[in-house]
C-alpha cells in the first residue's frame, strides 16, 4: 500500500505538490486528475524516487521506494513512454530491465504477448508509434508483476483497440487485487475505469473519494421533479433544507435531498408527481467545478469561476 | 550488483553502434599505432632504425593515446544516453538506489576499459614486434624491465580517462560537458608547460598525465612530472574517487 504524508515539493519556491496525504488502496483503479501543473507527475515521480520531496514522505508498504529490495514487483510504473533507446529492439528493451532486476527473461516474452508487442518485439522501438510505445511502456511496468501499477497519462496514442484493451486491463489488474493509479486528462476514461478519484489543483489535494460520493457532492447533482402543484412542494423541500431552482417549463431542480426523501415527502402531502429523475453530472462537468480558477494555465476565452474543495 | 552490471552490459553491446564503435577505435588505434611508428623519419627526423626498440614500441603506442580519446567519446555517448534518450525514468525505477546504479556502470565501464586496454596494448605490442622484425632489429622483450614498465603504465590511460568520463557525463548530465572535462585535464599540463617553472612545479604533480608518465616511465627524471610509482597510483585514485563522490552526491540529489 502506497501512503503519503504531508508530501511537499517545491521549485525555486513555487509549491509544485502541498502537504498531500493520502492512500492508494489495493483492488481499485485509482484516477488521478487535476490540470497542466497540478502536480500529479510530481507526486507519482516522487512516489519513485525520481524526485525528491521537500517535506513529507510517501512509503510502499512501509518502506520508501528507494530501500525496497526488487522495486518493480512492488510499483511498476509508466513515467515517461518515451523511456526507452530508441535504437533497442521491444525485446531486447524489456531484457535489459529483467536482467537488472533479476527477473527471468521468459517474463519479457510473457509482457510482449499481454501487450500485443509479440509480432513487433525485434523491431527497433525509433519505429514504433506512439501507441506502441506506450503498450512497451505498460509492458515495462507490468514485467516485475508488481502490486501497485502506476501509469501517467497511459491513454495517450492509443488507438480504439488500445484504449478498449488497456481498460480492461487496469480493470484486471485491480479485480487481481492490485492498486492501479492513472493519471489522464480523458474524463470519459476515467470515469469508465476508475473506482475511486483523487483531484490536485495547484499542488493541493481537492478531493479523495468514488465517483459516486463526487457525484453526490457536486453542485451539478440535483433531483429533476415535475409536480402537479409546484409552490406546495417547493415550501415543503425547503423546510427540509432543499435548495430549489425552478426552470422555465415548470421542472423543480432540487439540491441536497435525495430522490427517495422526495418521493417520500411528496406521497405524504397526496402531490402527484409527474416525473423524479437524479440527474448526475460527467466527471468533466464535475472536474470543471472543482478546478475553476485552480488552473495554472487557462485557454483564452475561458470564463472565470469557482473552484471548491470536498470533504 | 551483479544483476545490475549484467544490464549495463547489454545497454552497450545490444547496440550496434557500440559494437562497431569498438571495433573501430581498435582498428584505428592500431593502424594509427603504425602510421606512427615507420613515419618517424617525418615526426622525429629519426630513420626506424636509428631508434631503440623501445623508442619504436613507445611510437606505436601513440596508438593508445587515439583509443584513450575514441574511448572517452565513447564513455560520454555512452552515459549521456540515459538523459538524452530519458532512459534514466525506466533505469531509476529498476535500481532506485542511485549510488548503486552509479557503481553499476562505474564497474561495467571499468571492466570495459579494461578489456579494451589489454586488447589494444597485446595487439599494438605484437604490432610493435612485426615493424621491429621487419627493419631487422631485435625483438621487444617483456623480460626488459623498461620495456615491461612502459606498456603496464600506458594500459592504465584509457581506463583512468574512461572512468573520469563517467563520472564527468553524470555530474554534467551531458556527453559534452563529460567529454570536454576528461579531455581538459588530458590537455592540461600542455598548458602548464607554457607558464614559468614556479608554476609548472606547483601544478604538474597534481595532474594525471604526470601519473601515467611516472607509471609509465616517461617521466624524465627530476621533470616536475616524476612521482613515486606510489604516488602515482594514489593521485589516479584520488582523482577518480574525489570526480565519483562529487557526481554520486550531485546525482543523488537531483530530480527527474
Amino acid at each position: 500500500m502506497i501512503e503519503m504524508k504531508n508530501l511537499t515539493k517545491t521549485f525555486k519556491g513555487k509549491i509544485s505538490v502541498n502537504q498531500l496525504s493520502l492512500v492508494i488502496h489495493p483492488g481499485a483503479v485509482t484516477g488521478f486528475l487535476g490540470p497542466n501543473g497540478a502536480g500529479k507527475s510530481t507526486t507519482m515521480k516522487m512516489i519513485l524516487g525520481l524526485m525528491n520531496p521537500s517535506e513529507g514522505s510517501v512509503t510502499i508498504d512501509g518502506q520508501s521506494y528507494k530501500e525496497l529490495k526488487q522495486p518493480i514487483s512492488k510499483v511498476g510504473a509508466l513515467i515517461n513512454g518515451n523511456a526507452v533507446n530508441p535504437q533497442l529492439t521491444a525485446k531486447q528493451h524489456l531484457e535489459l530491465i529483467a536482467a537488472a532486476s533479476g527477473i527471468p527473461k521468459k517474463q519479457a516474452e510473457k509482457m510482449l504477448r499481454t501487450t500485443g508487442l509479440e509480432n513487433v518485439r525485434h523491431k527497433q522501438v525509433h519505429t514504433f508509434s506512439l501507441g506502441m510505445k506506450q503498450r512497451l511502456g505498460i509492458a515495462t511496468a507490468l514485467l516485475g508483476n508488481p502490486e501497485t501499477v502506476i501509469l501517467d497519462e497511459p491513454f495517450n496514442g492509443l488507438d480504439v483497440d488500445g484504449i478498449h484493451w488497456l481498460r480492461e486491463l487496469t480493470k484486471k489488474l485491480a479485480q487481481d487485487g492490485k492498486a492501479v493509479l492513472i493519471s489522464s486528462h480523458l474524463m470519459s476514461e476515467m470515469q469508465m475505469i476508475a473506482d475511486r478519484m483523487i483531484i490536485l489543483a495547484q499542488g493541493n489535494l481537492i478531493a479523495d473519494m468514488t465517483v459516486t460520493e463526487l457525484a453526490e457532492k457536486s453542485l451539478g447533482s440535483y433531483v429533476k421533479v415535475s409536480c402537479e402543484n409546484n409552490e406546495e412542494l417547493i415550501s415543503l423541500l425547503t423546510e427540509k433544507g432543499a435548495d430549489i431552482k425552478q426552470s422555465k417549463n415548470e421542472e423543480l431542480h432540487v439540491h441536497h435531498l435525495e430522490m427517495k426523501q422526495i418521493g417520500l415527502l411528496a406521497k405524504e402531502k397526496n402531490l402527484a408527481l409527474y416525473e423524479l429523475t437524479k440527474i448526475q453530472p460527467s466527471l468533466e462537468q464535475l472536474f470543471v467545478e472543482l478546478t475553476e480558477d485552480k488552473m495554472d494555465y487557462v485557454s483564452a476565452g475561458t470564463p472565470p469561476g469557482k473552484g471548491r474543495k470536498l470533504k | 550488483m551483479k544483476n545490475i552490471i549484467q544490464a549495463e552490459h547489454k545497454k552497450i553491446f545490444f547496440l550496434r553502434f557500440s559494437r562497431v564503435y569498438l571495433l573501430f577505435t581498435i582498428g584505428i588505434s592500431l593502424v594509427a599505432g603504425f602510421i606512427f611508428s615507420v613515419t618517424t623519419h617525418v615526426t622525429q627526423g629519426r630513420s626506424i632504425t636509428d631508434l631503440s626498440v623501445l623508442e619504436v614500441v613507445s611510437a606505436n603506442m601513440l596508438g593508445m593515446d587515439l583509443a584513450s580519446i575514441l574511448l572517452i567519446i565513447f564513455t560520454g555517448l555512452s552515459v549521456s544516453r540515459e538523459f538524452t534518450a530519458e532512459t534514466i525514468y525506466s533505469s531509476l525505477a529498476v535500481v532506485p538506489d542511485r549510488k548503486k546504479f552509479f557503481m553499476g556502470k562505474y564497474i561495467t565501464f571499468f571492466l570495459l576499459s579494461i578489456v579494451l586496454s589489454v586488447l589494444l596494448i597485446t595487439l599494438i605490442y605484437l604490432s610493435s614486434q612485426i615493424i621491429l622484425m621487419m627493419n631487422n632489429m631485435d625483438a621487444a622483450n617483456l623480460a626488459n624491465t623498461d620495456i615491461r614498465q612502459f606498456v603496464l603504465g600506458i594500459m592504465v590511460m584509457p581506463v583512468f580517462y574512461c572512468l573520469l568520463t563517467v563520472a564527468a557525463t553524470i555530474f554534467f548530465k551531458s556527453s559534452g560537458g563529460g567529454m570536454a572535462f576528461s579531455i581538459i585535464v588530458m590537455a592540461v599540463p600542455a598548458l602548464i608547460n607554457m607558464f614559468p617553472d614556479t608554476v609548472q612545479k606547483i601544478l604538474l604533480p597534481f595532474m594525471p598525465q604526470s601519473a601515467i608518465h611516472s607509471l609509465s616511465g616517461t617521466a624524465a627524471e627530476g621533470s616536475f612530472e616524476a612521482l613515486g610509482t606510489g604516488t602515482s597510483i594514489g593521485l589516479l585514485l584520488l582523482w577518480l574517487v574525489i570526480t565519483a563522490l562529487i557526481a554520486i552526491i550531485s546525482f543523488q540529489k537531483r530530480d527527474f
